[in-house]
């Protein structure tokens, strides 16, 4: 089967500082994997390259398939994007947000109509989906945005702490969300410094140290490479990228 | 310096975020300094091309206290109430949303009537130091040269400015009453570039009116004022006799104008801060679910891109104000063009049909800079798989449209009744359109959307170089308008040769906007 993501070689540096140096990682179809690291260990920057908005200084990226760097469009086609800082503007609607998005991802508007509708009223937005963004809390904006990165039906949805400043229901929705779409056979990678949220969902972890996989497994192939038979993701976090707690 | 938590403690915060503001306004780095040098060099040069040149001239003068000086004198002061009004109202409209540090402010241990008391005052001291800066300079050697009571107008302008804070105050307070928190934003700003272009408006009289008609106006008021019977209403006189400088007239000035402020401050201080803390509910309203049903699902790019363009557009009061007191320009401008052209008296005619693709262009402009460098989410269209010369030309469309329409009902009917300015104007409008539009896309300066309510922020050199070719095109439209095709040539080449010296491909464009990232 053809690996949702597969990252070979890549390199990025801003000025003389390195941000991702000769980083390899491979994520499966079908898998919630959680890419974690201290701040500044390049995870951000990876999964920026990989949304196709930094150019790598050296590597490969394919999607399914696909080459990200010499096919970008074809790429991006199949992507979802969503930052932690919600990608909208303030004076539109949920709906008419929807609408813009579906319509750079070209989706048939019946189809559309119909996603976005399913969509809004899964994340309890449906009601709102009349009032402009710029009233919103941060919990709704951000779902707003969820919407907008899962109205094309993204085969690899790529999120960058999706739960940062969302409270405790919102961030369980936002949690259902993404199970629900690993179930129905999307590819999920997301970053978090929440890790017990990493531990309880993903089904493989990546951990990133100055631009570098420093680890990838499961919990249990994780644990068995520390040798710490009940450790907590927090512990072999700590351990693996040399932080005291 | 002063007692933490004090008025003038406070005063002095305020001031220091207006100056930071003003700064901000001008850019950053270099800008910044270009504004404080602009701003020590100006008063230098006022005192010396007017200050100086008028204390000789009018050292002897006297003014006496007639009809036609006390008439002269209220003109003057409504004048300068109207156009302080239109920055007073736009500041108490900010002040109602824009209120992050009011709540902190709020929070603190401080008096709340205090704490507005003082946010009012200091807009009151920004608008008469704006004022102060250009009259004191001219007034200062008149004074010094024989009329030390002239320098009464100080304290006259201060007032003027007081009464216009507590007017706009009250306005802004009586429109969010009346018509809700979202409308008020809205029609609050649309009203201040209004209230500041109807000064304009009302010296172009003779413009929209017609010279004969204003003419006669004017006659008939001069002729009133001047036949002895005429007695001006009570008060009228105290302007002029409070900016010359006579005690009890320039007190009553002064207590009118700091009356009006107190009166705004005493019966809104309380309401104010319950409409601010209303404003930031704005956008939950309910009325807004009207717009539900009205989604228009495509699955063009370039539509949806235009779409959401002309939505944003639509919805920011800051650039329809901005764009509408530019439009108001345009009015006298059409009306004079239209009017020598239906009555044949076709001198006018070149210089209207190439002030008017000036105007456009600039307007075109501003819209492009919106819709190409504000661009609020570029994530998003980055990540999209939708080529960015679509998502560009769909943006561009959304800028020149607007225009567009609102010079079609000027250039039809000009085109009708004279056929070659008509067509010079629409070839000079499209050129001056088209060369904006283009250099905002050549030279993009991305920033959010939120910043043009602080100021323009594209380079200071596309500005420059817009105004520069727009009048080089303007002057190829008036010649093309006046039939002289050969001399045409010149500045048309010049403005083309600019505009490919300017130009940039779209790796050149991309490489720039990864650099500014």
């Amino acid at each position: 089967m053809t690996d949702a993501l597969s990252i070979r070689g890549l390199s990025k540096t801003f000025g003389g500082k390195v941000a991702v140096d000769d980083l390899s990682l491979t994520v499966r179809a079908g898998e919630l994997y959680a890419l974690l690291g201290p701040n500044g260990a390049g995870k951000t920057t990876t999964l920026r390259i990989v949304a196709g908005l930094l150019k790598p200084n050296a590597g490969q990226i394919g999607v399914f398939g696909r080459d990200v760097l010499a096919d970008p469009a074809a790429a991006k086609q199949i992507i979802a994007w969503a930052p932690d800082e919600p990608m909208l503007y303030d004076r539109l609607t949920p709906l008419e947000y929807l609408e813009f998005v579906a319509g750079l991802w070209g989706v048939a508007p019946a189809q559309a109509q119909a996603k976005a509708e399913e969509l809004l009223k899964w994340l309890g937005l449906w009601e709102n989906r009349g009032e402009r963004c710029e009233g919103f809390s941060r919990g709704m904006k951000q779902k707003t945005a969820l919407a907008g990165a899962l109205i094309h039906d993204p085969q690899l949805l790529i999120l960058d702490e999706p739960l940062t400043g969302l409270d405790a229901a919102v961030a369980r929705q936002v949690k259902d969300l993404l199970q629900a779409r690993v179930k129905a056979g999307a590819t999920v990678i997301l970053t978090t410094h929440i890790l017990e949220v990493a531990e309880r969902m993903a089904d493989r972890i990546g951990i990133i140290q100055n631009g570098r996989l420093a680890a990838e497994g499961t919990m249990d192939e994780l644990r068995a490479r520390t040798g710490e038979g009940q450790a907590t993701l927090e512990d072999l976090f700590l351990e693996l990228t040399g932080a005291e707690a | 310096m002063f007692a933490p938590g004090s008025t003038l403690w406070l005063m002095r915060h305020e001031l220091r975020l207006s100056w930071r503001g003003l700064t901000e306004r001008r850019g950053r780095g270099r800008g910044r300094f270009r504004t404080l040098w602009l701003s020590a060099i100006l008063p230098l040069i006022l005192l010396v091309t007017a200050g100086l040149p008028l204390s000789f001239a009018l050292r002897r003068v006297q003014i006496s206290v007639s009809p036609i000086s006390v008439a002269i004198a209220a003109v003057i002061a409504v004048a300068l109430f109207t156009l302080m009004l239109s920055q007073t109202l736009s500041a108490a409209v900010d002040a109602l949303y824009e209120r992050a540090d009011l709540d902190l402010l709020f929070s603190s241990p401080l008096k709340p009537r205090r704490v507005l008391t003082v946010r009012f005052l200091a807009v009151a001291v920004n608008v008469f130091t704006l004022v102060g800066l250009i009259t004191t300079p001219v007034l200062l050697p008149i004074a010094v040269t024989g009329h030390p009571a002239w320098l009464a107008l100080e304290p006259v302008l201060f007032s003027v400015s007081l009464a216009a804070t507590g007017a706009g105050l009250m306005i802004a307070s009586g429109l969010f009453r009346l018509i809700g928190p979202r409308r008020t934003r809205t029609l609050g700003q649309v009203l201040a570039a209004v209230t500041g272009a109807a000064a304009f408006l009302l010296g172009q009289a003779y413009n929209i009116l017609g010279r004969q008609q204003a003419g006669s106006i004017w006659a008939v008021i001069a002729k009133r004022i001047a036949d002895p019977s005429f007695h001006a209403p009570p008060g009228l006189d105290w302007p002029l006799r409070a900016m010359l400088g006579q005690p009890l007239p320039l007190l009553g000035v002064i207590a009118v104008g700091v009356g009006v402020f107190l009166l705004a401050n005493q019966l809104l201080g309380a309401r104010f801060a319950a409409d601010a803390a209303a404003a930031a509910g704005v956008g939950t309203g309910g009325g807004r679910a009207r717009a539900a049903g009205r989604a228009r699902f495509s699955a063009s790019a370039f539509r949806a891109t235009f779409t959401k363009e002309m939505r944003l557009i639509a919805r920011d009061p800051a650039l329809i104000s901005q764009v509408l007191l530019r439009v108001l320009y345009i009015i006298p401008l059409g009306i004079v063009i239209l009017r020598q052209a239906g009555t044949a008296q076709a001198l006018a005619l070149p210089g209207g049909a190439g002030a008017l693709s000036l105007i456009a262009g600039q307007i075109t402009g501003s819209l492009a800079w919106i819709t190409i460098s504000a661009e609020d989410a570029p994530d998003l269209l980055s990540c999209a798989p939708t080529p960015t010369r679509t998502l560009r030309q769909a943006k561009l469309l959304a800028a020149i449209l607007p225009v567009a329409i609102l010079l079609v009902p000027l250039l039809v009917p000009l085109t009708v009744m004279a056929p070659l300015p008509g067509v010079a104007a629409a070839l000079g409008c499209a050129g001056s359109m088209g060369m904006t539009a283009a250099l905002n896309v050549w030279w993009q300066r991305p920033a959010k959307r939120s910043d043009f309510r602080r100021a323009r922020q594209a380079s200071w050199f596309v500005t420059l170089m817009e105004l520069l070719l727009g009048i080089v095109i303007a002057v190829a439209t008036g010649m093309i308008a006046a039939g002289q095709f050969g001399w045409a040539l010149i500045p048309a080449v010049l403005a083309l040769v600019g505009v490919l010296l300017l130009s940039r491909s779209d790796a050149q464009v991309a490489q720039a906007l990864r650099a500014a990232s």
